[in-house]
């Protein structure tokens, strides 16, 4: 019997509530909810279509009528059964899962609901009693589950402590599929350029180990000290940006970016920067399902700076030597010039190409991951395991027993169990650990680039033979005592390759991490009311240290009669000995250590019902953190850093058309005195989906979706100052302070009575509070033709209370530290960007595409400086970029001496020439100095960042490629470290060819080459001043991943089917469109470290 | 609050999410404003530093601490900054800060040997001391009487001691003081300190007119002197605390100073006035000035004399030295030996450290390692040529030595043993000189007299220098080498280890602040402004030059000079005490600020520097006198340093010095 009772859930809470029926089945809004109590039994279901809300009465006692249902279950597109998928009596503990194929079967009572749901796809309940049963009284169904991605309104989206629907989210989320997060790389941070709407993100460096791509949330937008970059959350966990780079697109479940405030609000204290929401895959009941991808990959620098032969070096040499001095001494003399050239002796004439000896053309690195999930209705795992090694490009001779070329392996694994404990309680618990661990030369990867350009080519080999000496255990590494103008130097030049080969480094990153989770439905209290408890400790630790010996040195000395030669110790320990004296045995140097631990907890209550037209949702959030660091240094950063908070979302949607939100954070944090310890950070959000309306439905066909969205809201940080200043509001004096103390008294040596003294680092401060983001978003999400999603979103964000250290403290107040006070404001500003084209043409044949772009601008309203006067206001940050960079304004060159004198006196210098660098007086005060310096270029940071591509599929191949763009950034090129020929102990810089073909000299006396006239031994400090003359353009466009595909059809290997294995080749950083040549324009100024590597990958993924 | 993670781990079945929402409320409740309280009691405030005496000690030590480190040549502003000596421009390593100014590279918007910010002092990157400023120890001097007066604070001092502390402090705060005035002429005043959390735009301080600021100064230190103990008691623990005469000595600094013709009445700069419109400088000569500087002067020598402070003699000789040797050392030890009867306030804080930047390779020593043995502070010889001649008169007016041709080729004899090795050959410049002369340079074929120059300590066979082209003392292969041919010996410890092939160690000694000389040629400097010609200030220039060998100013000048009577007037004895002066204080940091306060800068600092010609190995080709610098004083804008861009735009009522 049955009979609709209701058509009101309001109705519905309360006569179950009354009644009280104490059994709830999970998710009680859900279709299919049965409850009972002794004397009724009534199930509930919902259909919007037909616009109600049902209550289905059945009369008690009624006994149960069980059947056999058998089915099989496809994917409404392919109507290929589905295996996995997850079949349960709704109200019941009854389930099962589907076979292979897809088939089930199952004992159901006829009169129940059966749901049928899997991962990707949209959950489907039946009823029972709609079939009929056959003669055997089986029920034979056919279930057709439709792809969730497919349906885009009923996706949902990762939002602050919860989910929410992608059609109600009234706030700017960009979420991004993992599978566009996969290339050939071990470092996720690597591929978020141009991928995501709303962030910009550059990458400086290739070395391992040290290749995280910087990212922000929509740019810089705030110029405080403290914390600027995004709050990483992986699975509800605060992590380091290494944590993320280290993540597997293949254990990605969602990903989203949550960029305005009503999105980060929940965040309080923390989201001002923007929030990374990050959740890995969670297990699904099933057979145990197998994931297995392996990688080997190729990888070379996309580019190497290029020096240019040694001839060319020693005889420019020469010339730098007396372009300034014409009485100077040149280095070489011809007789070691022409027999370099005529390559007579390697040893006695030596020349050396050290790109060639120090670096391989490529390496080969591999990376593997596995995972594995499955599991019961009572009881699902995931687990998964990485091994990635990442090799250096660093060329290792086999001089040593140990390995000196930079190998990183990192392993990392995670495992995550759920346990349905009740019909209503479920307990997650899931443990992660990631381990790095690093080899590679003394000093780092980036060192041995830098020493390449800053090693002299031709005044010692690498190393001689060792049959030379061949008593000798050790190396006959080359050297030479330093020439300069002034003489024979005390000290070595440095030997690249000594220094590469002579120890190595070795670090151990360990991060381990349970995290327990406990969601519990408090339908039986009122529906729709749930709470989650989530804990997690995290436990770093990281300790380096190195092993070296100490080179010995040799030259060779020249027996004037025979021209043979013999091998003199230059650092033996001898009575010429230049220190350091060598050491055959290993050196042993403790490094940094760091161990910290975070112990973080939160519950969460939430409520969300759907009364008619009208949802309502709301949750409240509580959390508390503790992070403590095991090595502080001192007592107060010893102390553990506290945050507190309880945050709230409150949704409320009319008629699926009118959706409004209000978020807020309300937040403690131990670092500001009482008065200023809590932070309230509301926000506000309006949506409205215009295609919801009736006149729009029926007149704008090809529109699907069409949502306006708004929100307005502050969040706040705390995370402002260095990390020294934490207690503002304490002083922080050292009682015992060894350099401010004071000796006394008479003795033979020094004053013998001694006391240490008292220093201040940090006056009281009760007025510090929060740096505070207020920001508006407006956006725009659009469908059109069923496969093109739109996404604009515009904003401006209001950064305030920047804390700076006060401008107008003078000396003489004589403070030992600048008091700081909240003062700065900085608004930016800008549009996120992102179209998506997905399109299945046929059976065989499918495309997507897809573009970004993001424009982020930053402004300085308001900055604590000087006053400066009217002719000098170009001097102040204020109206400029938080990443302006200030500099001179290079005119030219120099024509001649008669020029300089009567030009103005730059920086107090009084002895330049023509071919040095002229610059602009612009206060027109007749001298060149800092008051000089005006805005020049664009900000360090690119303010647009964009990309776009697509992928192909043709039948069983695929084919996707994806270009990543810069603009509006500038940067420097650091002269001083390629000033040729520049001494600076036992560095001697080499030459770039680019400065040996495009100089200033007596000869070419171009007044716009690239470099200035020649400086010799020490740099003319005039010529490597941050001025208009090193800016260069930051913009590019690259090839930045490129992949085919094969998938061959499934087939079995030993009884195990082996389902559709894919094969692949893929590349990163194929190609590079700049107008800057000298390096990979993406490493910007930091043009001489490890390069930004190109990648050719070969894979194979294999499910099972 | 962990009971819910207890909670978690229990396990049981229905009753923990109701205990579970029972904590949630607890959490966002108001009670656990505790959990933010993450700093216990006991972490240290300022208050900590007085309760204790022995904590307060470590705070009158930091007032110490701020005491200039001037036993540094990179942090004395007036060793390097002048003319007294000068470093080879052939390596910028020894371009320090300080040189730079006196290569004329002192600019306003970044100026070396910036004491008002406390920036680009010293040898970049050598030690904490660069960041500090004068202004942060009169900071901490303010702290510290501001609660030292207090009787309720330190309540385990004892009276005595209290009244002791306070004078140290109150004589710090007034050091200070007078150690910005003598660079930047009028300074703000600072008897109270700036709030940390104050109104900016009120707290603005403002530069005071020069009388004013010494009248401060000088009422300070005559409350310290009441305070102060007038000799120290416990030798050991003590020498190098502030004592009465100390104060004293200091006020007739400061005295002296405000008398001198750069602040008394100077016109030049009439030009300075505040933002308001005073003058800072008082135009106005006024002689009642000379007299209170010539009181203040007398009074320290009487206290110094009452503390059993007098003039070093070297005695009790142990090596059979000669005469002459002795001499020598009565020179160099009132300098060198620590603590000796003459220093009446020897730096504690700052012993001298750059020995072997005055020592060169020397011929005789078995250790000629030019890393250790640097010897690059070179005096220029127009430093030469101010030291008198044997007869006690400057070389130009000596009636005997003729010394127009002073790079006239000459060989020592036998009886110049004890000078110039015998048989030697140099230039005439260094023949006939006063004995501190050759106490205080080396040059090529001077002896260099220490204790460890043969093994008997003789004074015979002992070092010498030879510095001429590829000698042991040459410029060939090293960056330290003298640039002009001369050296300090002064400044060399002759009880240092340097005869050994292990690395020398040098005897370091307290940088000697001030010396009872200084205090007596003050002395006569003022006593003849006030009565010229004053026999009684030659008396006290008479027991200087005995010291130094000589005779008296009566006796040298009538006998030997061509101006007999230049004593007798006010202007002759003027010129007599400054040039006593000049060459008894000669290397001690002294002459850079005298040259200004005498408004002699211009005249002097303007003269070229000049040096032997190093690219010569025979005598003729060496002893070449050859152009180095060209050194410019500016005036009036040299007089002072500037405060810089960086003070004068954060505080838009401090005034920048004048032509800066």
């Amino acid at each position: 019997m049955r009979s609709n009772v209701f058509k009101n859930a309001l109705f519905t809470t309360l006569y179950c509530t009354l009644f009280s029926f104490p059994a709830f089945s999970e998710g009680f809004l859900k279709k299919g909810t049965l409850v009972e109590n002794k004397t009724s039994r009534l199930l509930y279901t919902h259909d919007l279509s037909n616009n109600g809300i049902f209550m289905e009465y059945q009369a008690p006692g009624m006994p149960d009528k069980k059947i056999l249902i058998k089915g099989r279950v496809m994917d409404s597109t392919t109507n290929k059964g589905l295996a996995g998928v997850s079949v349960e009596e709704s109200g019941t503990k009854n389930g099962t899962t589907t076979d292979a194929n897809g088939n089930f079967s199952l004992q159901a009572d006829a009169q129940g609901l059966l749901a049928f749901s899997s991962l990707g796809y949209t959950t489907q309940t039946i009823k029972v009693s709609d079939y009929t049963a056959d003669a055997n009284g089986i029920i034979e169904i056919k279930v057709l589950l439709a792809n969730s991605t497919d349906h885009q309104l009923e996706e949902i989206v990762i939002v602050g402590f919860g989910t929410q629907k992608k059609a109600s989210v009234v706030s700017s989320i960009t979420t991004v599929s993992p599978k566009d997060l996969k290339g050939p790389t071990s470092n996720l941070t690597q591929m978020f350029a141009g991928r995501i709407p709303g962030m910009i993100s550059f990458q400086r460096s290739g070395e391992p180990g040290l290749d995280n791509s910087q990212f922000f949330i929509r740019g810089l937008s705030t110029f405080g000290s403290g914390k600027r970059d995004p709050l990483i959350l992986i699975d509800g966990v605060e992590s380091s940006a290494t944590d993320l780079a280290r993540l597997q697109p293949d254990d990605l479940a969602d990903f989203s970016v949550l960029k305005d405030a009503s999105a980060a609000a929940v965040y309080g204290a923390r989201g001002a920067n923007g929030v990374l929401l990050v959740n890995t895959k969670v297990g699904v009941a099933g057979k145990t399902k197998f994931f297995f991808r392996a990688e080997n990959r190729l990888s070379s620098n996309t580019e190497n700076f290029g020096m240019t032969d040694n001839i060319t070096y020693m005889c420019q040499s020469n010339e730098a030597a007396i372009t300034r001095n014409p009485l100077g001494l040149q280095p070489y003399s011809q007789n070691k010039i022409a027999h370099t050239q005529a390559g007579d002796d390697p040893y006695l004439y030596p020349n050396n190409n050290w790109v060639d000896q120090l670096l391989k053309k490529y390496t080969l690195n591999q990376a593997y991951n596995l995972n594995l999930s499955g599991g019961t209705r009572q009881f699902q795992y995931y687990i998964s395991g990485t091994y990635n090694i990442d090799n250096g490009g660093l060329n290792v001779e086999p001089i040593n027993d140990f390995n000196n070329n930079i190998k990183l392996k990192n392993y990392s694994l995670r495992a995550k169990v759920n346990l349905q404990i009740t019909k209503t309680t479920n307990l997650m618990v899931n443990v992660y650990g990631q381990f790095d661990d690093y080899n590679g030369p003394v000093g780092g990867g980036a060192q041995a680039y830098k020493n390449i350009i800053s090693s002299n080519p031709v005044a010692f080999p690498a190393v001689y033979p060792a049959t030379l000496l061949p008593y000798m255990n050790h190396p006959l590494f080359g050297s030479a005592q330093v020439q300069t103008p002034d003489g024979v130097a005390t000290n070595l030049y440095l030997n690249p390759f000594a220094e590469l080969v002579k120890g190595f480094q070795v670090y151990k990153n360990s991060t381990i991490q349970p995290q327990i989770q406990l969601k519990q439905d408090f339908g039986f209290i009122t529906q729709g009311l749930s709470f989650r408890g989530m804990g997690y400790l995290r436990r770093y630790a990281h300790y380096a240290l190195n092993r070296s010996y100490s080179p010995f040195y040799y030259d060779a000395l020249i027996d004037p009669q025979t021209h043979a030669y013999q091998l003199r110790a230059l650092n033996d320990g001898g009575p010429n000995s230049i220190d350091p004296t060598g050491r055959e045995f290993l050196d042993y140097v403790q490094d940094g250590k760091d161990i910290n631990s975070t112990f973080w907890l939160e519950g969460a209550l939430s409520y969300n019902r759907i009364f008619s037209k009208h949802e309502v949702g709301g949750s409240l959030i509580s959390y508390i953190s503790d992070f403590e660091s095991g090595n502080a240094g001192t007592l107060i950063a010893s102390l553990p850093q506290r945050n507190q908070g309880v945050s709230g979302r409150f949704t409320y949607a009319y008629d699926r058309r009118y959706h409004f939100e209000f978020d807020f954070g309300y937040n403690g944090s131990e670092r500001f005195a009482s008065n200023h310890r809590y932070g309230f950070f509301p926000s506000f959000g309006v949506g409205y989906r215009i295609s919801e309306e009736k006149f729009f439905k029926d007149h704008v066909h090809f529109v699907d979706n069409l949502k306006l969205r708004a929100t307005y809201g502050l969040v706040g940080n705390d995370q402002i100052g260095s990390v020294d200043e934490r207690f503002f509001y304490l002083s922080n004096v050292n009682l015992n302070d060894g350099g401010y103390g004071a000796s006394f008294g008479k003795n033979t040596g020094v004053a013998p009575y001694s006391r240490n003294g008292v220093s201040i680092s940090r006056y009281q401060n009760n007025n510090i509070g929060w740096e505070i983001s207020k920001s508006l978003n407006l956006g725009l999400d659009l469908t059109l033709f069923h496969n093109l999603d739109i996404t604009v979103d515009v904003y401006r964000q209001i950064r305030s209370n920047i804390l700076q250290p006060k401008s107008n403290i003078e000396s003489a107040a004589g403070f030992s530290v600048i008091p700081s006070s909240n003062y700065g404001k900085a608004t930016s500003q800008g549009i996120d960007l992102a179209l998506d084209y997905k399109r299945n043409f046929n059976k065989n044949f499918w495309m997507t595409g897809r573009a970004t772009m993001t424009f982020a601008t930053s402004k300085v309203n308001l900055i604590d400086e000087i006053d400066y006067p009217a002719d000098l206001s170009y001097l102040s940050a204020e109206n400029h970029s938080i990443s302006q960079a200030w500099g001179l304004i290079a005119e030219r060159l120099f024509v001649d001496q008669n020029e300089v004198n009567n030009a103005p006196v730059q920086f107090s210098n009084t002895n330049l020439l023509g071919g040095d660098i002229k610059y602009k007086d612009v206060n027109h005060d007749g001298v060149v100095n800092a008051d000089d310096m005006v805005p020049i270029g664009y900000p360090a940071q690119p303010e647009i960042i964009y990309g776009f591509g697509a992928s192909l599929g043709w039948g069983n191949f695929d084919f996707s490629f994806f270009f990543q763009g810069s603009a509006r950034s500038s940067f420097f090129i650091d002269a001083e470290a390629i000033s040729p020929f520049n001494i600076n102990g036992g560095y001697q810089n080499g030459l770039l060819k680019v400065i040996a073909n495009d100089h200033w000299s007596e000869d070419n006396q171009n007044l716009y080459a690239f470099w200035p006239r020649y400086s010799g031994a020490r740099i003319e400090s005039n010529n490597v001043q941050r001025s208009t003359w090193w800016m260069r353009n930051g913009d590019f466009l690259r090839l930045k991943t490129v992949e085919l595909g094969y998938t061959v059809s499934s087939f079995k290997v030993l009884k195990q089917k082996i389902s559709k294995p894919r094969v692949y080749v893929s590349g990163q950083n194929l190609g590079l469109w700049s107008s800057f040549k000298l390096w990979d324009v993406e490493m910007g100024g930091n043009g001489l470290g490890y390069p930004i590597q190109s990648v050719y990958n070969l894979g194979f993924e294999i499910n099972f | 609050m962990f009971t819910l993670k207890s909670t978690i781990m229990s396990n049981k079945k229905f009753n923990f999410p109701l205990v579970m929402l029972l904590q949630l409320s607890l959490l966002l409740g108001s009670s656990c404003n505790k959990y933010l309280n993450v700093v216990p009691d006991n972490v240290s405030t300022i208050d900590d530093a007085f309760t204790l005496r022995n904590e307060a000690e470590k705070f009158l030590f930091t007032c110490y601490a701020y005491l200039p480190h001037d036993g540094d040549i990179w942090y004395n502003p007036g060793l390097e900054t002048a003319d007294e000596l000068w470093v080879t421009l052939a390596s910028q390593i020894h371009w320090q800060s300080a040189f730079r100014i006196a290569l004329g590279q002192q600019n306003v918007s970044n100026p070396y040997f910036n004491e008002w910010r406390g920036t680009n002092k010293g040898v970049s990157g050598s030690g904490n001391t660069t960041s500090r400023t004068i202004w942060q120890g009169i900071r901490n001097c303010n702290i510290f009487l501001e609660n030292m007066r207090d009787t309720t604070k330190v309540r385990d001092i004892s009276s005595v001691e209290r009244a002791q502390w306070i004078g140290e402090g109150l004589f710090l705060k007034a050091y200070f003081h007078y150690y910005m005035l003598r660079m930047y002429g009028p300074i703000p005043i600072i008897n109270e300190n700036v709030p940390v959390d104050g109104d900016i735009q009120s707290g603005y301080l403002v530069r005071k007119p020069v009388d004013e600021c010494v009248d401060s100064i000088a009422a300070w230190l005559d409350e310290a002197q009441q305070l102060l103990p007038p000799i120290v008691s416990n030798e050991n623990k003590e020498l190098g605390r502030i004592t009465r005469p100390i104060a004293l000595a200091v006020k007739a600094k400061l005295l002296v100073m405000a008398a001198s013709p750069l602040f008394n009445g100077n016109a030049d700069f009439s030009g300075l006035k505040d933002k308001e419109g005073n003058m800072l400088f008082n135009t106005t000569y006024d002689p009642e000035k000379w007299v209170q500087a010539q009181k203040a002067a007398l009074v320290a020598i009487e206290s110094a004399e009452q503390a059993n402070f007098s003039l070093y003699h070297y005695e009790n000789d142990r090596f059979n030295l000669s005469d002459t040797t002795r001499t020598q050392l009565s020179i160099r030890n009132a300098v060198t030996e620590a603590f000796n009867q003459e220093m009446i306030w020897g730096n504690s804080n700052s012993y001298f450290v750059n020995q072997s930047a005055c020592i060169p390779p020397l011929v005789g020593n078995q250790n000629q390692d030019r890393g250790q043995f640097q010897g690059f502070l070179s005096p220029p010889i127009k430093i030469a040529k101010l030291f008198y001649t044997s007869h006690g008169v400057p070389i130009d007016e000596d009636k005997v030595f003729n010394f127009n041709n002073y790079n006239q080729l000459r060989t020592a004899d036998d009886s110049e043993k004890f000078y110039i090795q015998s048989g030697y050959t140099t230039a005439r410049l260094n023949f006939d000189r006063e004995p501190r002369y050759y106490a205080d340079l080396g040059f090529d074929g001077a002896i260099w007299y220490m204790k460890d120059g043969n093994l008997t300590g003789s004074d015979q066979n002992t070092f010498h220098v030879e510095a001429r082209h590829d000698q042991v003392a040459t410029s060939n292969t090293f960056n330290n080498w003298s640039a002009t041919g001369y050296f300090i010996k002064k400044l060399v410890n002759w009880e240092s280890t340097t005869n050994s092939s292990q690395a020398p160690a040098w005897k370091q000694y307290p940088w000697p602040e001030i010396r009872l000389a200084d205090l007596y040629l003050l002395f006569a400097e003022a006593e003849n402004e006030v009565n010229g010609g004053s026999s009684l200030a030659i008396q006290y220039l008479d027991k200087v030059r005995e010291r130094a060998g000589l005779k008296g100013v009566v006796e040298s000048w009538t006998k030997y000079s061509n101006n007999p009577i230049k004593y007798t007037t006010k202007e002759g004895l003027r010129a007599i005490i400054h040039r006593e002066r000049t060459i008894e204080l000669m290397f001690e940091g002294q002459r850079f600020w005298d040259l200004r306060r005498w408004k002699e800068a211009p005249e002097v600092l303007n003269q070229n520097i000049t040096g032997w010609n190093l690219e010569g190995s025979a005598p003729a080709d060496y002893y070449q006198e050859t152009y180095i610098y060209g050194q410019k004083f500016i005036s009036p804008r040299d007089y002072f340093w500037p405060i810089g861009n960086y003070d004068t735009r954060r505080n838009p009522k401090l005034v920048e010095n004048l032509g800066w």
